[in-house]
């Protein structure tokens, strides 16, 4: 930690170093709740039979942990990192840098203590309840003043696309933010929802879907756009591809949210819009993988040797596996069997621990060196990691691929006299439990993986200065 | 092959990053305007053309369904109430208990009924069920014929009229 990089005069690299901290750590704690939840699904008495650690609690625990505080302290590690070289400045602000830092943390800590005790909105990765969601409102104002504030005092004129993706989160999740949250404070931890019935649901899946867009998905393309050129050392494969799928992306993105509302109450007028919509997101989608991939053209050999590049190929991959699932699953009559069921599950998981995750690998094994001004600890061990991590998605997502359609199937099987066949959800349950168990094992290797890097980046950061990278 | 791998000379501006400027692959914007032609012709085939609805889904898909065959006349043989106790150990004993005597649900064996105690009342009642106090509606689920063995079995235990 002492070690002071060559450029710290110019570039905030403190900041950087401690949301890469907060990243590793709020990752452990996010995915061992992840890891307990598959075990509670396998093994009820894992619910160890007290509210507090029951599967309901637990559940948006771990939500909120891997998306706002693994994810987020990521996107601003990241972001706080490339931003500043691509600007050529520092951030505009220490001051706001700081406040959004510890005032990040702030929120993830409340947000570890209310949700066990049962304090939510009861809106999906919305939980938090409005006291926190006011301090959410205020530290991403202040994130967004430093980000903007950074730009207008950048020392270069062209805005490399990377800019573009981030800039788009920064806007589109400060409106999001604020439409889904409003409601009338009832007491200190309730209130209620200005929406009622289908245009609460509406605006909540608007929401929902938007998230996973502007979070799990734009940012990192960002991130990927400054990460893979960088590490790969080649020129990004299409300047025009790159500005044509960013203006898709975030036009088709917004209407896409009915998706996750087909066969409800919503007007079937609406349920096409979001199926249409979804179905327009891939080429768009797919757009941001080619581009990943064809970067990589001429250091494909690298791949062999640098557990970075192995880590991105795999991230992309997986990103243009889930961008043509999910347009799939908007499909009517895919929905009809892959709703309520685990699918959805697999969909996710290939999503965050396939695209997000290996996303945001790739970038700390990048980003600590540098930061730290020390080599890497150690190159195999991060190549272990990339298997474990690989294997551990394989496994989960083939488990609950299996496990989902299975039960969508069960759930729709008649005998001939027109009775179900299995009547009893239980029945689907058994059959589903083998199933849990294998997710079990994937989800604990993805965490030993993300173990064995915490080591790996702590042996880096506290290395002497014989491993500097530079003098 | 002129307009391949041309670097367009923002590097310095972006910490290094060169950048081609390649064109679009033709696959790429093949798909792209494949789904939007899709999409468009899905939308206007299902609302206007085929005049397709959530509701007229449900109405088609009840009307091809099998029709439940018509209750069966329920007979308390010995065969019926044995084949009945199976069906009340595999569906019922988390809320009316092992042997009857009730839990989450009222004691089976007793003379008070809140539904009545005759044969034909109590199928009545499992077919239906009492949904706002968590007894199923075990109708559709079981079937008359089964409904019939288990309400035999239930008449049989003790409180039967
Ligand atoms: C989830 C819990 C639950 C299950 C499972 C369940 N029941 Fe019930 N059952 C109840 C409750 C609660 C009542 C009381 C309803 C009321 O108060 O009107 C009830 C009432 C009844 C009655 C009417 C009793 C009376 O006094 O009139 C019968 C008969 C009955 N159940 C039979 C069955 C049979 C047969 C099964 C299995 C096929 C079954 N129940 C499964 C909860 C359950
Ligand atoms: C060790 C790794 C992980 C394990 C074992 C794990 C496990 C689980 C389990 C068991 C559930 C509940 C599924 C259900 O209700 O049936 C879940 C839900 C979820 N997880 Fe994870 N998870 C892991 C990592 C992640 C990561 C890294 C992310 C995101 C970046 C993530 C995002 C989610 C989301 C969004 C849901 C809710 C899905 C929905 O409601 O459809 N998980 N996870
Ligand atoms: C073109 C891109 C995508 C489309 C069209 C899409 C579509 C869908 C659909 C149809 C569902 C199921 C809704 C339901 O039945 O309830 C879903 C769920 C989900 N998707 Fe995607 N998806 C896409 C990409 C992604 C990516 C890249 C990620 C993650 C990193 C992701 C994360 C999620 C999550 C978290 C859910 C679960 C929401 C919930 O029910 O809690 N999706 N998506």
């Amino acid at each position: 930690m002492e070690a002071a990089p060559l450029s710290a005069p110019r570039y905030d690299d403190a900041s950087v170093r401690r949301f890469i901290t907060a990243t590793v750590l709020w990752g452990i704690v996010g995915m061992l709740v992840g890891a307990i939840l598959a075990l509670q699904l396998a093994w009820a008495p894992a619910n160890l039979g007290l509210p507090w650690t029951s599967f309901g609690r637990l559940r948006p625990l771990h939500t909120n942990a891997v998306i706002f505080a693994f994810t987020g302290n990521a996107l601003f590690a990241g972001i706080y990192y490339s931003m500043q070289r691509l600007l050529k400045t520092r951030m505009w602000s220490d001051t706001l840098s700081s406040v959004h830092f510890w005032g990040w943390q702030a929120i993830i800590v409340l947000a570890a203590v209310t949700l066990p005790l049962g304090m939510t909105q009861g809106k999906e990765y919305a939980e938090l309840i409005w006291p926190i969601d006011l301090l959410i409102a205020v530290v991403w104002l202040v994130f967004a003043a430093n980000f903007f504030g950074t730009i207008a005092i950048r020392k270069v004129k062209h805005l490399y696309v990377a800019l573009w993706f981030y800039m788009s989160m920064v806007i589109t999740i400060t409106v999001l933010h604020v439409v889904n949250n409003l409601a009338l404070p009832a007491t200190l931890t309730r209130s209620y929802p200005v929406y009622s019935g289908m245009t609460d649901a509406l605006v909540q899946w608007w929401y929902g879907h938007n998230a996973v867009g502007f979070l799990l998905t734009t940012p990192i393309l960002g991130l990927m756009y400054y990460f893979l050129p960088r590490a790969a050392q080649r020129p990004v494969f299409s300047y025009r591809l790159s500005i044509i799928h960013f203006w898709a992306l975030v036009f088709l993105y917004i209407w896409a949210g009915p998706h996750h509302l087909l066969y409800s109450a919503l007007p079937d007028w609406a349920q096409t819009v979001g199926m249409v919509f979804s179905l327009m997101l891939l080429a768009p989608s797919w757009g941001g993988m080619l581009n990943g991939l064809l970067t990589l053209r001429g250091a494909w050999d690298r791949l062999r040797t640098d557990p970075i590049l192995k880590f991105w190929v795999a991230a992309i991959t997986f990103y243009g596996m889930s961008t043509f699932e999910g347009p799939m699953m908007s499909i009517r009559a895919v929905n009809a069997l892959s709703h309520f069921t685990d699918w959805t599950i697999a969909h996710v998981h290939a999503g965050a621990l396939g695209w997000v995750g290996e996303s945001v690998f790739a970038m700390l094994y990048y980003m600590a060196p540098q930061v730290w001004n020390r080599k890497l600890h150690s190159v195999s061990l991060a190549t272990t990691h990339f298997w474990l991590a690989t294997v551990g998605i394989v496994l989960y997502v083939v488990a609950m691929w299996t496990a989902g359609v299975t039960q969508g199937l069960m759930w729709r099987a008649f005998d001939e006299a027109g009775l179900l066949q299995y009547p009893n959800f239980v029945d689907t349950v058994r059959t589903l439990n083998p199933f849990y168990w294998i997710r079990l094992l994937g989800g604990l290797m993805y965490l030993g993986g993300i173990i064995v890097m915490a080591w790996n980046l702590y042996k880096t950061a506290t290395s002497d200065s014989s491993n500097a990278l530079e003098a | 092959m002129s307009e391949r791998d041309k670097v367009l000379g923002h590097a310095d501006e972006a910490d290094g990053i060169e950048e081609y400027d390649n064109p679009l692959p033709t696959w790429w914007l093949g798909l792209f305007a494949g789904t939007v032609a899709f999409g468009i012709g899905y939308a206007v085939d299902y609302h206007f053309v085929s005049k397709r609805s959530q509701a007229g889904e449900y109405a088609a898909e009840l009307a091809a369904a099998p029709k439940a065959p018509e209750a069966t006349a329920v007979a308390a043989t010995p065969d019926a109430i044995a084949a009945g106790k199976e069906i009340y150990t595999a569906n019922c004993v988390a809320c009316h208990g092992p042997d009857l005597h009730g839990g989450v649900g009222p004691d089976l064996t007793d003379a008070t009924w809140i539904h009545g105690g005759k044969l034909d009342e109590i199928a009545h009642i499992i077919t239906v069920g009492v949904p706002e106090k968590g007894m199923l509606t075990w109708g559709p689920i079981l079937g008359p014929q089964k409904v019939g063995q288990v309400a035999a079995y239930v008449h049989s235990a003790g409180g039967g009229q």
